[in-house]
């Protein structure tokens, strides 16, 4: 084998399909979130720090119950209070929602920190109880599909499972219509009788809760137990430009994270034959990627629209 | 009532803001027997991240607090959390009469320190360009450390195969790395064997999944010994070490109680005796060393390999241990030189 090729298996490898699952979870699950917010017309970027804490309050659920399904427990309830709080400000206060994003996020960086050190000291959390891992022996047999997909945390699969009902939700049940035009046509939607601030409610909440679970994935399923300060490291801001690119279709948001998740694992395999620093840029050359084709995508139905509705109609 | 309910909440998360880069004056909650001196020299520890990496900048608070017990100063804390370190800097200088920063990162107290002229720097893990008449840099000979640690590493390696997680690619945590190398060279020219050394960086100190991702794609690149450098990131290099059942080697502290079965031994840097020492100097008012790098060696004790707490899980036989022994002497007396990437 030449090099070149050796280089080519170890970069394209079933390990990097695998990694390519676990990296692209928890972004995949916040995106999720996401979606929903985006759908009800809320630019959240708040979604970092919901992941920040869903991390932290798992683990202190599994350390303190010596559960991780506990620890879950803990981080749906507060996801649930947390999306209450960014509903409060954001819906009922109608504060700008840039704002509360930023606030959510450094405030989850402080809460985390603080609470971390009061229960564990400064060492941090490490080797609580964690989520299983799936084991199914059939699927062994099945060449590089079978070993990717085997042996993953609870949650990988658990979030096929949420992306399809998101997508039900969404695009198939009057609640998924309804919380698309809170975001799209509001006054319509009040004028068929349905509030849209209460769609926008439950779309505060659903991303609460989403982005706990992320984080629980996070500090649970991929890392056994562990909560380290400032862990979330920007997924919250990759899971944002996954809706912007999906245009807040959670099937495609899950496909774009997939996409990150991809890159990041080619990224670290490429190491070693090119420079870290190089390796390093490859999302957010992705992003800039995304967001051309989102602006050219506009354009585009831009375009249409004008066609559809006559020269100069505006 | 409802602005004021918005007001009061947004008043909050304000506040938290500063939860994250607390200071924590320790003056005001000294304790009753009076252990600290009033007259004692106040210091401030400045580091560049955040505490409860476990490893470095733990350590140096350690070393700090030792100080603080002995009642030889008043000990403040600053964390940085990886920004404002300049400005950390000037707020630590306004108060203390000594400057401990903690990070390679803080090359601003060339311009600062002489603002300062009445106040005491340490700036570890790097050097000023030229002398600042009122600064003493402290390196360590991490190169030498790690030898010895890609000596264990190669060792211990089934596959011939190992690797190092570091933070980032920088001066000094390649000054880890070329160390590394050598030693794992300078095994397989005792033995006859042919070790390849497998180099990740995560670009992040404190991200664990990172970590644990890195050391998975050099295990799947066959490494099954694996140094981690990345401080809290690190912590994830061990996680990957107990599912894949690999090696793992430990930094800065002596991390083996943190999994005893996966992390086979650490290279310490003793970060935080060397702040004791330094400082305990400084305090008895002997200040020769102002104005000079402090190049702390592996002959000095500074730096060297940590096999865990006595009783502990040992996983590497004692002929090898004993060979660690020998290089280490010849590292000490100068027969081996180990390539550094430090200025």
């Amino acid at each position: 084998m030449s090099e070149f090729e050796k280089a080519l298996s170890t970069v394209f490898s079933v390990g990097t399909l695998q990694q390519m699952l676990r990296s692209a979870t928890p972004v995949a699950l916040a995106a999720i979130g996401g979606s929903m917010t985006e759908h009800a017309g809320i630019m959240n970027i708040g979604m970092d720090g919901m992941i920040l804490m869903g991390a932290f309050f798992a683990v202190l659920g599994s350390f303190l119950a010596q559960s991780a399904f506990a620890g879950v427990a803990l981080t749906l309830g507060v996801g649930l209070l947390v999306g209450l709080f960014f509903g409060l400000l954001v819906v009922r206060y109608r504060s700008d929602e840039f704002i509360i994003g930023c606030a959510i996020n450094t405030f989850a960086v402080g809460l985390t920190s603080y609470l971390s050190r009061s229960f564990f000291g400064t060492a941090g959390a490490k080797g609580n109880p964690a989520l299983p891992v799936l084991h199914l022996a059939f699927l062994n047999k099945i060449p590089i599909l079978g070993p990717m997909l085997n042996d993953q945390s609870l949650f990988v699969y658990l979030t096929w499972l949420i992306v399809a009902v998101a997508w039900v939700f969404v695009y198939k049940t009057p609640y998924g219509f309804w919380l698309r035009a809170s975001g799209e046509k509001p006054d319509t939607l009040r004028t068929a009788g349905i509030s849209p601030t209460k769609m926008k409610w439950i779309a505060s909440v659903l991303c609460g809760l989403l982005c706990a679970l992320a984080g629980a994935h996070l500090s649970l399923g991929h890392l056994k137990g562990t909560f380290a300060e400032n862990m979330s490291n920007s997924r919250g801001y990759i899971a944002f430009a996954c809706v912007i690119f999906a245009a807040a279709n959670p099937a495609k948001a899950y496909l774009a994270a997939l996409m990150f998740g991809f890159f990041e694992a080619i990224g670290l395999r490429l190491q070693g034959y090119i420079s870290s620093d190089l390796t390093q840029i490859v999302p957010y050359v992705i992003t800039i990627v995304m967001m051309v084709y989102v602006v050219v995508r506009k354009q585009r139905q831009r375009k249409r629209t004008a066609k559809l509705e006559g020269p100069a109609s505006a | 009532m409802k602005k004021l309910f918005a007001l009061l909440l947004a008043a909050v998360l304000l506040l938290t803001l500063f939860v994250g880069c607390k200071k924590t004056d320790k003056n005001d909650k000294t304790d009753a027997s009076g252990s600290t001196d009033a007259n004692a020299a106040k210091l401030s520890l400045v580091v560049a991240g955040r505490f409860g990496d476990r490893s470095f900048y733990d350590s140096s608070k350690e070393g700090a607090e030792r100080l603080q017990k002995e009642g030889l100063v008043q000990l403040s804390t600053i964390e940085c959390n990886g920004e404002n370190f300049s400005a950390q800097m000037q707020n630590a200088a306004d108060k203390a009469n000594i400057v401990v920063c903690v990070g390679w990162e803080f090359y601003d107290v060339a311009t600062i320190a002489p603002q300062y002229p009445n106040v005491k720097f340490i700036w570890i893990d790097n050097a000023t360009d030229a002398p600042v008449a009122n600064v003493l840099n402290i390196t360590y000979a991490q190169n030498e450390g790690s030898y010895l640690a890609g000596y264990i590493a190669a060792a211990m390696s089934k596959n011939h195969v190992v690797g190092a997680v570091g933070g980032e690619d920088s001066d000094t945590i390649n000054d880890f790395i070329v160390g590394y190398k050598q030693g794992a060279a300078e095994y397989d020219a005792k033995n006859g064997a042919t070790t390849t050394v497998l180099v990740n960086y995560t670009n992040s100190y404190d991200d664990p999944a990172i970590g644990k991702e890195c050391a998975i794609a050099l295990n799947d690149k066959g490494a099954d010994v694996i140094f981690q450098i990345a401080s809290a990131a690190g912590d994830g290099v061990f996680d990957a070490a107990a599912e894949k059942g690999f090696y793992a080697i430990g930094v800065d502290s002596d991390q083996k109680y943190i999994n005893p079965d996966a992390i086979i031994c650490s290279m310490k840097k003793e970060v935080g005796n060397s702040i004791y020492d330094a400082v305990k100097e400084f305090v008895s008012g002997n200040t020769s060393k102002l104005g000079t790098t402090w190049q702390t060696t592996l002959a000095e004790g500074y730096v060297g390999i940590g096999y865990g707490e006595d009783g502990s899980v040992q996983q590497i036989p004692d002929e090898v241990k004993q060979a660690v022994e020998e290089y280490a002497q010849k590292i000490g007396s100068g027969e081996i030189k180990v390539e550094t990437t430090r200025r």
